[in-house]
């Protein structure tokens, strides 16, 4: 009577359940078999020993005694159970690759092992080795990956392949595992399907496992699969006709027989350093994306805002890393748990005006390069939490009552500053105060100095003289380019009565030849300048006779008056 | 620029003071800042409640030349934004600009009772110094030193008739430089004057990121800043002192 399933996975524990067979570890039986006992030089056989006991209570040896040309190559382990009656049975097989080179009867003697704290004897197992034997049909396990050469972390397909036998019986798999290092198979989606498959050119029907794997490191790998073959449970055969001929499933309770596989041979690169992008995961293979959707595009700051993208896989047999959620003064990132796929932003202010653009890269495996699939910013209107503009009205006591509302808004810039920053903090106003402070300084000089002069004239005498001296000099040689003798006398008068006056002191009007001769030394009187000035003064004052004196000689005096006036003005 | 027209109102400010006041602004003022943006662009923007863009081009104006107006308007966008401390800052400095802005002023009182925070307490020469301009103080400290000064040195060198007036004006200037050396003085310690920009501002005990937490600020409270070291001043609020980050802390002045 089939047992109704109560509702609950909880009241599931309660089902009857086949008891685990613990009264017969006493009597562990083994068998040991060649398989196939009959093999061609050369040609491959396996020794298989079988014992009805757990893996981990047998103490199997490391090496097996095993009759000189018979070579024993690398071997596989498993276990499994079985129910018989009402109870589990545990049953555990060693299996190892066995070639003779020559011809020959080998038998593997019988040997004891410990198991269960007890020996259990391994009975001896023979192989016939004869060239004229018809080819083996060895049963193992075929190992197919999607390919070989591979980037770290790059997923990659795996078959194991269990083929119809000589008598075309299918049989499925269980207990598949995988051997080896440096990767990593999914245990929970696996595919397991009656299929047909080429092998040599050749259909052929065949129990396929499938499943993804997945490099952890990089360099050369050796993968290896074993299984066991299981038959199936039903009550008589079944034989199914398809394009690879008939294939019968087997009936009747199954026979457990452990396989194994050829190694695979798989070379792991790591991903390449250069060229990698920002947001990069470990992504891997080709996605395409789809323009990110946002929730809305205007909120309030504290409002969240759902963001959903979509990256698809373009290819098989991709790994997709989902973005991480970057960091952000303004927004606060909040990734979707997966499967979901998007983030939600949270904005912190309203000075924001997009969404932040999450970096996000993948590998191409193909292309062997990183490429872009940054999910964009998205502009968004962030309106802030608005204080209020208008209170309520007070007491109407209220002496200093506060304004019931904000403003309306300045239509005009208003008052301008070049700086915010006062003119008594900037250098250069200090400077300016410079500028009155030295205009004071002059002004005290300018005063000092006229002082000065006041209480001694003869120097502004002096002064004036040299300068009216300069003037009258002018004239003497315009005089003298003009040939006018008449105002050259003149002039020459003037300036010997000028660059004299300061000594006595008097205006220079009033003074007359004798004054000039007397600021002369004593050899001037006498010599030529004395003589030169008498000349002069002579025609001067002659000016006003009623005869003048004949002056066309006088011209030639030029370089006499000039000699005298350098000697007064020597006394200025 | 209205705050000489309304100093000249006070009552008991007589007319020849006015036009001294108003004469002395005439050095401190540089004219109106009137760009396009600030009437194509600001002004729509906070009309149409797109405050955010309002903002930034309000900013960007008074980037270029800060004027009392502008900061009137950015304030009323700030609060319209709910940044009561920036907010209230913009409508500090407009009022620093022109103390006798009626919407900063007004805007000033309607936002501390809204916020529940205070105004900065001023000492005496701070206080006078918010009579008039920063930069008013400075020029008529100047112009009344020289004035004096000249009322003193000048007729001695250019021997004038010693009269009454010119002791009189040395004595006016004198007097004038002191007072208005006090109001320089408050204005120049009013520039350490802030006020806190960011909400729940931490105050901390030593100027480190990791530092123990003495309390927070609220947004809009003033403070005065006593010194700085690195990222953070030391600041003196009404209730504690401590260290504040840079940008936390918006300065009068800055």
């Amino acid at each position: 009577m089939p047992v109704q399933l109560p509702p609950g996975a909880a009241a599931q524990i309660m089902v009857p359940q086949p008891a685990v067979d613990v009264s017969e570890s006493e009597n562990v039986s083994a068998t040991a078999e060649f398989d196939p006992p009959v093999v061609r030089p050369g040609e491959k056989t396996f020794y298989r020993v079988t014992l009805d006991a757990t893996e981990n209570s047998i103490l199997w040896p490391d090496k097996i005694d095993a009759p000189p040309g018979l070579a024993l190559g690398p071997g596989v382990h498993g276990q499994i159970s079985r129910v018989e009656g009402n109870k589990f049975h545990p049953l555990t097989s060693f299996v190892c690759e066995v070639t003779a080179a020559a011809e020959g009867h080998f038998t593997i003697t019988n040997f004891t092992v410990p198991a269960v704290g007890h020996s259990v004897e391994v009975p001896a197992a023979t192989l016939d080795v004869s060239a004229g034997n018809p080819p083996a049909s060895v049963r193992q396990l075929w190992l197919e990956v999607s390919r070989t050469n591979l980037f770290f972390g790059q997923p990659f397909r795996v078959r194991v392949i269990l083929p119809v036998g000589p008598d075309n019986r299918l049989e499925a798999l269980r207990e598949v595992q995988f051997n080896g290092s440096g990767y990593m198979t999914d245990k929970i989606v696996t595919h397991q399907y009656p299929g047909t498959v080429n092998r040599d050119g050749r259909q052929k029907q065949a129990w396929i496992y499938e499943t993804i794997a997945t490099p952890l490191a990089a360099g050369p790998l050796v993968m290896t699969a074993q299984g066991f073959s299981a038959g199936s449970d039903f009550s008589g055969p079944i034989t199914i006709s398809g394009q690879a001929g008939p294939v019968m499933i087997a009936g009747g309770p199954p026979k457990y027989v452990l396989l194994g596989s050829e190694a695979v041979r798989l070379n792991v690169r790591p991903l390449p350093a250069e060229g990698e992008l920002p947001g990069f995961t470990g992504a891997l293979g080709k996605f395409e994306q789809d323009k990110p959707l946002l929730s809305t595009n205007r909120l309030r700051v504290g409002e969240p805002v759902h963001l959903e993208y979509e990256i698809r896989p373009a290819t098989n047999y991709t790994r997709f890393v989902p973005p991480e959620a970057p960091r952000s003064q303004n927004w606060q990132i909040i990734a979707d748990q997966p499967p979901a796929s998007g983030f939600t932003f949270i904005p912190l202010t309203d000075e924001v005006t997009n969404t932040p653009a999450i970096p996000f890269s993948a590998f191409d495996p193909a292309a062997e390069k990183y490429y872009d699939l940054t999910i964009p910013a998205l502009p968004v209107t962030v309106a802030g939490d608005g204080l209020p503009v208008q209170l309520p009205a007070w007491s109407a006591d209220d002496k200093n009552p506060a304004p019931l509302k904000l403003s309306g808004l300045a239509m005009t810039p208003g008052t301008s500053v070049a700086s915010l920053k006062p003119l008594q903090l900037q250098g250069w106003f200090l400077f300016l105060q410079i500028l009155p402070v030295y205009g004071f300084y002059l002004l005290w000089q300018w005063d000092k100095r006229r002082r000065f002069l006041e209480a001694h004239p003869e120097i502004v005498r002096r002064r004036k003289a040299r300068r009216d001296l300069r003037r009258e000099k002018v004239k003497l040689q315009e005089a003298v380019s003009a040939g006018d003798a008449g105002k050259f006398v003149q002039h020459a008068a003037a300036a010997m009565r000028i660059a004299v006056a300061p000594h006595f002191p008097a205006d220079a009007q009033a003074l007359v030849g004798g004054d000039v001769l007397s600021q002369l030394d004593e050899a001037g009187r006498g010599g030529q300048a004395g003589e030169t000035v008498r000349k002069i003064f002579a025609v001067a004052d002659a000016q006003f006779a009623a005869t003048p004196p004949a002056r066309a000689d006088l011209l030639a005096l030029q370089a006499a008056v000039e000699t005298t006036l350098q000697k007064l003005e020597e006394k200025l | 620029m209205n705050w000489p027209l309304d100093f000249a109102k006070r009552p008991g400010m007589r007319r020849s003071s006015a036009a001294l006041v108003m004469a002395a602004c005439l050095f401190v003022v540089d004219g109106r800042a009137a760009t396009d943006d600030f009437y194509v662009r600001g002004l729509p923007a906070a009309r149409a409640g797109n405050f955010p863009e309002a903002a930034s081009v309000f900013e960007n104006e008074l980037r270029h030349q800060p004027s009392s107006g502008v900061f009137v308007d950015l304030g009323i966008t700030e609060w319209q934004r709910g940044h009561a401390g920036a907010a209230i800052l913009a409508w500090e400095r407009a009022a620093w600009i022109d103390p006798y802005d009626a919407q900063a002023n007004q805007n000033l009182k309607f936002a501390r009772t809204v916020a529940q925070v205070d105004a900065p307490e001023l000492r005496w020469f701070e206080t006078a110094s918010t009579w008039l301009p920063p930069s008013a103080w400075v020029w008529i400290a100047g112009a009344s030193l020289w004035l004096a000064v000249g009322a003193l040195v000048l007729p001695r060198v250019f021997r004038w008739r010693r009269s009454g007036w010119q002791q009189s004006l040395a004595a006016l200037g004198f007097c004038v430089f002191i007072f208005s050396i006090t109001a320089n003085v408050g204005v120049v310690s009013r520039t350490d004057i802030g006020f806190i920009v960011k909400k729940n501002a931490p105050l901390r005990l030593t100027p480190t990121s990791g530092s123990e937490l003495i309390s927070t600020l609220s947004a809009g409270e003033p403070v005065r800043r006593v010194k700085t070291r690195g990222n953070y001043y030391f600041i003196h609020s009404s209730m504690n002192a401590g260290w504040v980050e840079q940008d936390q802390v918006g300065l009068i002045n800055e």
